[in-house]
């Protein structure tokens, strides 16, 4: 992700301190797969890297309201899947503490990642879609470059490339689509 | 459709109107095939966020079957506990079809989410325990501390500031805290060829013990700290 995605969740974030579960599953969506990786990384258990994920954005539902906006929101949501990874290293008895998932009521619903959506993350395809960017229109490419890969706002954006902010919103929105579009007829033969 | 789409690769990007944010989430809502894109896109994201971590790519052999294949570099930022977790890790193709989460698990994690189990879970957290032992393993002067008279139990200490404590085959260092990190039972944990004990003394206090020493021992040099 980059610096400016970080920055500019704060209003999303004051929603879910006002208990809006559509911005939190927004806010669990765009961050859940950087959790969930560095996890694996760290536990190297896929059973477990997806229990702490989950307790860690159980805990970010729980404890938003504490986090002040002093570091990105990514920052401290990673510092929170942290401190638990460093539990389930450390604790013999991380396995008894697993989250209890049979009971009550739910008040918020976590979306779902699809398996195919997630193959596009290995070398292959990685290699397919940076060929891909590379054929997008230049003006295309650009936006998206300056976005994805150095996270510049759209102002800053707007004012390299000297295109009104509109303008290179939705230059960065074909870009992705294409990238999606890529994805969907393309990268999913990789099934 | 473009439109909302449109709306929301800028709501991604932490761009949209304000005003714009609430219509943009009640549809996500509702379209799957939405809420599909924004998983798309978190997931482009996450493999430009990597590409600059991708080491050597080219080492690896492509593989022809594409099904049985993934492969790519994470760097573990988690130093803290580098010297028991390797820090580099192939996340294989099995590894991350496991992202994903079934509804019917969601389902259950939705209805997790307030309850007292979980809140306990939460609040039985032994975080600060753990930043403790991590501490002892990775911080080399961590263990320096006052020097404590052990001759009661037969044990010797060296001198200067690295001070050690030694008896027969048994050598390992010491350090008291003034708090006990809601401990009532001996804690322990094994560290390469070195244990590490946290035994809780009197006063809300508990000893920490590292190095080669049998949990006999340490309970004993416990006892004659309480004494």
């Amino acid at each position: 992700m980059n610096k400016n995605s970080n920055n500019n969740d704060s209003e999303l974030i004051e929603k879910v301190k006002n208990g809006n579960e559509g911005a939190f599953n927004f806010l669990m969506n765009k961050y859940y797969p950087r959790v969930y990786a560095s996890l694996l990384s760290f536990t190297k258990s896929r059973e477990d890297s997806e229990d702490i994920a989950q307790q860690t954005f159980l805990k970010v539902w729980q404890q938003i309201s504490t986090f002040r906006g002093d570091s990105a929101f990514f920052t401290w949501v990673y510092r929170i899947a942290i401190n638990l990874a460093k539990n389930y290293v450390a604790s013999s008895s991380y396995k008894k503490q697993r989250m209890n998932t049979s009971i009550e009521d739910g008040e918020i619903e976590i979306r779902s990642y699809e398996d195919s959506e997630l193959n596009l993350i290995h070398e292959e395809s990685m290699k397919d879609i940076q060929n891909f960017i590379n054929t997008l229109p230049e003006s295309l490419k650009t936006a998206f470059s300056l976005r994805e890969h150095d996270g510049l706002s759209y102002e800053e954006i707007s004012k390299i490339t000297e295109t009104p902010i509109g303008t290179v919103r939705s230059r960065i929105f074909r870009a992705r689509e294409a990238v999606v579009d890529f994805i969907s007829t393309e990268l999913k033969s990789y099934e | 459709m473009s439109d909302i789409k449109e709306r929301l690769s800028a709501l991604y990007d932490g761009e949209l109107d304000s005003r714009d944010v609430d219509s943009v989430l009640e549809e996500l809502e509702a379209d799957k095939n939405l809420q599909k894109t924004l998983s798309l896109y978190s997931l482009i994201g996450l493999s430009f966020a990597n590409e600059s971590k991708v080491t050597d790519m080219d080492k690896f052999k492509a593989k022809k079957n594409k099904n049985i294949f993934a492969n790519i570099w994470v760097t573990n930022s988690l130093t803290a506990a580098a010297s028991i977790i390797l820090t580099l890790f192939i996340i294989n193709y099995a590894d991350l079809s496991r992202m994903n989460i079934s509804i019917d698990s969601t389902n259950k994690i939705a209805s997790a989410v307030n309850s007292r189990e979980a809140k306990e879970i939460v609040a039985n957290s032994d975080q600060f325990l753990v930043d403790h032992i991590m501490n002892v393993i990775n911080d080399p002067s961590f263990m320096n501390s006052n020097p404590i008279d052990l001759r009661n139990v037969g044990y010797t200490s060296s001198g200067g500031q690295n001070i050690g404590y030694s008896r027969g085959n048994e050598k390992f260092k010491l350090r008291i805290e003034n708090k006990n990190f809601g401990l009532k039972k001996i804690r322990y944990w094994k560290h390469g060829n070195k244990m590490i004990y946290v035994v809780p003394i009197s006063n809300g206090r508990v000893v920490t013990l590292y190095g080669n020493i049998s949990a006999a021992s340490a309970i004993e040099i416990a006892n004659s700290i309480n004494q």
